[in-house]
């Protein structure tokens, strides 16, 4: 008998023996349970463990946003009026991800008035952008009890929850400029005229014409944004003799001088003039309109000097502390044209 | 096979008695593993869940960020403003405890009220994503100028520690 006779033989009688058949159903149902349910369990695993894993990846690429996230706040300075102070700043994003500032904290630290606000904001920088908030859209906050003499610390937050400190590296700057050539800084940029709305009252006030071409024969006041930096953090009055001088280099002897005037919110322009003070730390728009210290008659430029550029110089006087104070700021010319 | 066979199959006797035992044994056994095959997805759907849950409940807390915009101190009084800088909403405070910059424990609390910046309480108690909120701890005796750490506890078991100065 051959092997495979033999083997065919064996096969056949495995086949019509059926001792032990139900083992084999119940091992093979076994089988295919185990298999079953460990594939399902072990598939399942799998798609939470991914799900988690991709939970720590999300995670993670906002850990690294976070830590990306470089927005820095520079030329920092404060400036009080009343209860109120605004923060002058410059806010720039030097990191590689976009950022969204949400708020703005200002901490008065002096021991006699340790308080604090905040101001809710919507800016959103790109990389590489810059918001200047000195000259556009200053940031003002109440702190009741607040002093231009106080000391502040400020900080933005972020949307992801980094603070950026404000550096007041300029303002010391020009606090100490300010020693050299005076207490009372012109912020130039801002530098504008007005026209009359009715014989006392200005037209589009407090905004003015921003420029540095003026109509002759038209009655107009200017407008100037004065800081006061004095390093000895005193408050400056001004006192009515306060007054911008134009002078004409192609027209000598030629000269138009508008004095101080105290202007109402709507434009109005008041009198008798009553002393204006500058705190320190403080910007404020000081209005030039009349052709007589401490009164108001309206000044208009003469024809003569039609076509002609003209140097103004502010002249102001008054008082600092409780000592005398002088202080003449040039550096602003005009262009006088025929209307 | 002729007609003849089949009639001698079905009417013979004899072997009955082992195909039905084999029949019953062999029903028998499918059945139990049906039923094996139930319990063990019972179990295993039950495990399922179990570990379902507690991995959500770990996502949930990856996803959860407070970020502490200022901490104030004063008169007995700690202010602490918060930022829900997460991406999961609901998030709130169960717990907050102050101790020193040494680890040793000043105040515990449970009962933390939060409010939103305008000094109104916050209705749902929680933090949506991007929502902003304070809390205030009252009878604390800090010593001013000091360092100490805060530390709040939310309802998903995340933590989140601060260092202030009172």
């Amino acid at each position: 008998m051959t092997i495979r006779l033999l083997l065919r033989k064996r096969f056949r009688k495995l086949i019509a023996n059926s001792k032990g058949f139900s083992s084999v159903i119940g091992t093979t149902f076994m089988v295919l349970v185990m298999m079953f349910l460990s594939t399902s369990v072990f598939l399942w695993t799998l798609s939470q463990n991914t799900l988690y894993n991709e939970a720590v990846r999300a995670r993670n690429q906002e850990e690294s946003d976070r830590r990306n996230e470089n927005v820095v706040a520079v030329s920092g300075n404060y400036s009080v009026s009343g209860n109120e102070v605004t923060v002058n700043v410059m806010l720039r994003n030097a990191g590689s991800v976009a950022a969204q500032i949400i708020n703005l904290w200002v901490l008065d630290t002096d021991p006699s008035n340790r308080r604090y606000a905040n101001k809710s904001l919507n800016l959103n920088l790109n990389p590489g952008n810059v918001t200047n908030l000195v000259e556009s859209s200053p940031l003002t906050v109440t702190i009741p009890g607040a002093n231009a003499s106080h000391n502040f610390a400020s900080w933005f937050v972020t949307g992801r929850g980094n603070t950026i400190p404000l550096e007041k590296e300029q303002a010391v700057i020009v606090a100490q400029l300010a020693q050299g050539i005076g207490s009372l800084a012109l912020d130039f940029a801002t530098f504008r005229f007005f026209t009359y709305a009715n014989s006392t009252m200005l037209a589009n006030y407090s905004d003015g014409i921003k420029s540095f071409n003026v109509p002759s024969r038209t009655s107009i006041a200017f407008g100037v944004v004065l800081t006061n930096l004095d390093p000895r953090k005193q408050t400056i009055t001004l006192n009515l003799y306060s007054q911008v001088w134009l002078y004409f280099p192609k027209s000598p002897g030629q000269s138009t001088v508008f004095y101080i005037v105290n202007v109402a919110s709507d434009g109005t322009i008041t009198t008798p003039y009553s002393p204006i003070t500058v705190a320190f730390g403080e910007t404020k728009l000081i209005v030039f309109a009349s052709n007589v210290a401490g009164g108001q008659t309206t000044v208009s430029i003469s024809s003569s000097v039609e076509n002609l550029p003209c140097a103004l110089n502010l002249l102001l006087l008054g008082t600092i502390g409780t000592r005398d104070y002088g202080q003449n700021i040039p550096f602003v010319s005009l262009y006088v044209y025929k209307p | 096979m002729d007609l003849r066979k089949v009639w001698k199959l079905l009417h013979g006797r004899r072997a009955v008695s082992v195909v039905v035992s084999n029949v019953i044994l062999t029903g028998a056994v499918i059945a139990v593993s049906f039923v094996v095959l139930l319990w063990a997805q019972y179990r295993s759907s039950a495990y399922n869940a179990q570990y379902g849950e507690a991995l959500n409940a770990d996502i949930a807390r990856l996803k959860e960020r407070l970020a502490f915009e200022y901490a104030f101190y004063s008169g007995g009084n700690l202010t602490v403003y918060l930022m829900n800088c997460g991406t999961i909403d609901n998030e709130n405070v169960t717990a907050v405890y102050v101790s020193t910059s040494t680890g040793e424990l000043i105040k515990a609390s449970s009962s933390i009220t939060l409010m939103h910046f305008n000094g109104t309480q916050i209705a749902d108690k929680d933090l949506d994503r991007g929502e902003e909120g304070y809390f205030t701890l009252s009878s604390l005796n800090l010593v001013t100028g000091t360092s100490y750490s805060i530390r709040v506890v939310t309802g998903r078991g995340s933590t989140f520690d601060h260092t202030f100065i009172a």
